[in-house]
């Protein structure tokens, strides 16, 4: 009570603010945006290694084959995402339907299966699985490619749509009857009137698909294993971060100067690529117009009536099914199976060691994030405020085992290394967290109108005391959603951790190398590998579970 | 219980000018009501007094005592907004107790306080229930005694009674100052709605472009407008641009277009010079037309259109020259007149006021931002 009481009185006095804020700016761009990026300063230190590369014909071929992979990918996968997306979004946020709520968690239920899980789930439901694995699935000789494309869609799509419902819903269903009543066929309205008003969900959806796509390293990993497209001495089929893993671990390590070279070449790549792409979706999104000039009322007319209407909405529900929710459930299909001994106390250390990492990083998130984000939320239009916005997506868009590369080079530098693995791990974790996290604040703290705050001061309370029984409170229930989407992203994540340390054996990580066993002819492993994945999907559900408790708590509040 | 000085305040935001050079004083245990168009400055001369807004240059005090760089919270001056604030997340009773708390005033006493308060607003039955489940008058009364029970001194209201309903608004009109009168508050009150300031208000500041351009009494303010913006902010009125050409004691004549002479209240501006004149609808009568002479007769015209308003219609007259004029009078005249017909136009010459052209020309006067 008296330390509180002491910072109460300290919050009065303006230069400790200001220190406390500058401390928390200082955090954000030395512990996260300048280790994220560091990287690209090795291409100018490490020229001759990178130089080698770039005159290795056939490693260059496998780098720009994986980056090329890695990209359209992802652009497949956004797009796919938008074309579904948006029917689903708008039966989300338009209709009232019975079983609508049941709908809505299982949308987001794919956000609650950690990657890895997905990868073997996948796997088996679509293609041909390897010896050893008895689940029947469909059996389809589809490539690695599609596999891998189908498998981003799952993890995706639920952002995709959740951006979408979030913009549908401010955007009045008025204007649209508005339109309607001025003669307008229902297509032609939306089209005209709804789908411009959409742009800023767009881009915001892309961004986010795009980046998740280009960054998921775990469940990638393992469906190339499973496909035999990844091996230990090779393999057939890369994209950037399953490179950069595959290189770290099964070419010798970061160790050899030939590995060094390739893994810097393609996260420098990586990283400015996404870069640039993150500038140029919002320019082309903001910019970008629908043709609204033009309306076609006949056909509009016919679009509007009938069958299609019904068949689109068949057609995206259907896809919910069949590409989205089945294939992420197929690996309960392991139940049927039997299953050998079970290795509880390497699992339980796994679980301990994703949890800590996972509950540091998102801990540090809301203490050093929730002073940004107060600032960037209540000075809009200042230019320091918006730099600082900007700032905080950079470590969304960049490949997370790009990241983590770059971070572990960045604190090797200092001479830090496997010695600190896990506080090394950990830092990676708050790094591609922490957006998540201050985003979520970011748009709290903008919803409550700051007169609470001003008014409580009026009355006599400090700052902080302004901050802890006002404002805290009454964003309590998004800064704790905020914290279990990161802490769920977080034990999901296998691309940062390898990156950074083969020695720090998380979760996903442990399941990944069960994989591995399974496919070196131990297959009972495989078995193993999906009752681990089960618990760990009713660890993340029993968290999501949380936080829609949480979340609709909240609405009730208001 | 405290007089507050604002002295040669100036503050800027990003290029639009929200106080220049402004100075007011309010006296001890005033209700003062700020009243100015949007954008005015109003809303920031208030924050400047609790310290939520810093001024750029300038001083306030609080009982001669230097504030301008006092913290907030030390300040004892309460805000009381149009959206009321009342915190979400916490019932009535917690609103209403938050300030005794913060202040670590003994319980017992601070639960007193909070009881009567709630008494004095008349919702002691309410203590348990969520802001959100109150409506709006009883919302404002308990963002009154959230702000009452934490003992300041200072009570500022931004715009209190907005977000009521026009009856209710009326109603509380009274209220609210009778309240702040018990407790002996200094209040200062910013309104944009002129028959609340002329209501409530000890005194008005009428403010404009971060600038106070008249403090006085309701009815001073009222009929001795110091510009021919006031003139029209504070009650509409007829605004005439002419000559003046003969001025004495008794009252100034003002030869305008058409060939009109009106009469106006005596001034000290001299003969040829370019004026104004301002005279409120409610002080403008007409009858129907005739040779007779009659005293007050500064004009005729044609009536345009009669609009039915209730308690009172407006008439308004088209004049050859000077455009059109109206007049507002009891709604028991409303069949007396037609459309078409031709009427005189009258007023006191005291009631009508003359004013110098401003320089930069009647329209920019005028203008309400």
């Amino acid at each position: 009570m008296s330390v509180l009481k002491r910072i109460d009185e300290l919050s009065g006095n303006p230069k400790v603010r200001r220190s406390w804020f500058t401390l928390a700016c200082a955090f954000f761009l030395i512990i996260i945006v300048i280790p994220s990026i560091f990287v690209v300063t090795k291409i100018l230190t490490e020229w001759d290694l990178v130089n080698n590369i770039l005159s290795d014909a056939s490693t260059m071929d496998i780098i720009m084959g994986a980056v090329w992979n890695s990209f359209s990918i992802a652009f497949i996968v956004t797009v796919i995402d938008i074309l579904v997306g948006l029917p689903m979004a708008w039966i989300m946020v338009r209709r009232e339907f019975r079983g609508k709520n049941v709908l809505d968690t299982l949308m987001d239920l794919p956000l609650a299966f950690p990657t890895a899980v997905l990868g073997l789930s996948v796997v088996v439901f679509w293609a041909v699985p390897p010896e050893g694995i008895t689940v029947p699935g469909l059996g389809l000789g589809i490539t690695p490619y599609m596999l891998v494309v189908l498998l981003h869609i799952i993890f995706t799509y639920p952002y995709m749509v959740r951006s979408l419902s979030a913009i549908l819903e401010q955007i009045e269903p008025n204007y649209e009857t508005a339109a309607m009543t001025l003669g307008a066929s229902r297509w032609t309205a939306v089209r005209t009137i709804t789908l411009p008003l959409f742009r800023a969900g767009l881009a915001t959806g892309f961004i986010l698909c795009f980046a998740r796509s280009l960054s998921e390293t775990g469940g990638t990993n393992i469906a190339l294993l499973l496909m035999g497209a990844i091996t230990d001495d090779g393999g057939t089929f890369f994209t950037g971060p399953t490179f950069i893993a595959w290189m770290k671990t099964a070419f010798g390590g970061a160790t050899s100067p030939e590995a060094m070279g390739a893994m810097i070449l393609i996260s420098v790549i990586m990283i400015v690529f996404a870069l640039i792409l993150l500038v140029v979706v919002r320019k082309v999104m903001m910019g970008f117009r629908i043709p609204i000039k033009k309306v076609w009322p006949d056909i509009g007319r016919k679009v509007s009536r009938g069958l299609l209407p019904k068949a689109k909405d068949v057609l995206a529900m259907a896809f919910l099914l069949f590409v989205v929710l089945i294939p992420s459930f197929y690996i309960f299909a392991f139940l049927t199976q039997p299953t050998g001994d079970i290795d509880f106390g390497g699992l339980l250390s796994a679980t301990g060691t994703s949890f800590l990492v996972a509950g540091v990083a998102v801990a540090v998130d809301i203490v050093f994030g929730m002073p940004v984000a107060i600032y960037i939320a209540r000075n809009k239009g200042n230019r320091l405020a918006d730099v600082l916005d900007e700032l905080v997506n950079v470590p969304l868009i960049i490949p997370t085992t790009a990241l983590g590369f770059s971070l572990a080079l960045f604190w090797g530098s200092f001479g830090f290394s496997d010695s600190v693995a896990l506080m090394l791990v950990v830092l990676g974790h708050i790094s591609f967290t922490y957006p998540l996290v201050v985003r979520n604040l970011v748009g709290a703290i903008e919803e409550v109108d700051p007169s609470y705050e001003e008014i409580a001061i009026t009355l006599g309370a400090k700052p902080f005391q302004a901050f802890r029984k006002i404002l805290f409170p009454i964003i309590k229930s998004s800064v704790l959603a905020g914290g279990i989407l990161a802490f769920t992203r977080s034990l999901g994540e296998t691309g940062a951790t390898v990156a950074i340390s083969d020695s720090v054996n998380t979760i996903p990580i442990y399941i990944t190398n069960l994989v591995k066993a399974g496919m070196a002819g131990e297959y009972t492993m495989f078995a193993e590998a999906a009752m681990c994945s089960i618990v760990l999907i009713a660890i993340c559900f029993v968290l999501m579970m949380v936080i829609r408790a949480m979340s609709q708590g909240g609405d009730r509040d208001a | 219980m405290p007089e507050i000085r604002l002295e040669s305040i100036c503050k800027d935001f990003d290029g639009h000018v929200a106080a220049d050079d402004l100075s007011l004083t309010i006296g001890d245990g005033e209700y003062l009501c700020i009243l100015g168009p949007t954008g005015a400055g109003k809303t920031t001369c208030m924050r400047m007094i609790c310290g939520l807004t810093r001024p750029d240059s300038g001083r306030v005090y609080f009982d001669g005592e230097d504030v301008t760089d006092m913290d907030v919270d030390l300040r004892n001056s309460t805000m009381l907004s149009q959206s009321y604030s009342l915190f979400p997340h916490m019932s009535v009773y917690n609103n209403v107790i938050f300030a005794p708390r913060i202040k670590e005033w003994p319980e017992e006493s601070a639960k007193q306080i909070v009881r009567s308060m709630l008494n004095m607003v008349h919702l002691e039955q309410k203590a348990d229930w969520k802001p959100a489940q109150l409506s709006g008058g009883q919302q404002q009364r308990i963002a009154l005694a959230r702000a009452l029970a934490s003992g300041s001194k200072v009570l500022l209201l931004d715009e209190p009674l907005r977000a009521l309903d026009a009856r209710l608004r009326i109603n509380l009109r009274k209220e609210l100052r009778s309240l702040a009168k018990e407790m002996g508050l200094t209040c200062i009150h910013v309104t944009h709605d002129q028959d609340e300031a002329l209501e409530m208000a000890d005194r008005i500041a009428v403010i404009r472009r971060g600038r106070i351009i008249q403090v006085g009494e309701p009815r001073d303010v009222f009929e001795n407008p110091a510009t021919p913006f006031v003139a029209n902010f504070v009650g509409r009125s007829n605004v005439v641009t002419g000559r003046l050409t003969a001025s004495d004691g008794d009252h100034a004549e003002v030869t305008v277009p058409g060939g009109w002479v009106l009469r106006t209240r005596p001034t000290g501006i001299p003969v040829g010079t370019d004026v104004v004149v301002t005279v409120k609808v409610g002080s403008t009568k007409v009858s129907h037309a005739t040779d007779e002479d009659i005293p007050n007769r500064m004009c005729t015209g044609t009536i345009e259109r009669i609009l039915y308003e209730g308690a009172t219609i407006t008439v308004d007259v088209s004049v050859d020259g000077m455009g059109t004029l109206s007049a507002k009078l009891p709604n028991r005249k409303y069949d007396d007149y037609k459309a078409g017909e031709t009427v005189d136009i009258q007023w006191v010459p005291s009631k009508a006021s003359v004013f110098t052209m401003p320089e930069q020309g009647l329209e920019e006067e005028m203008r309400l931002d």
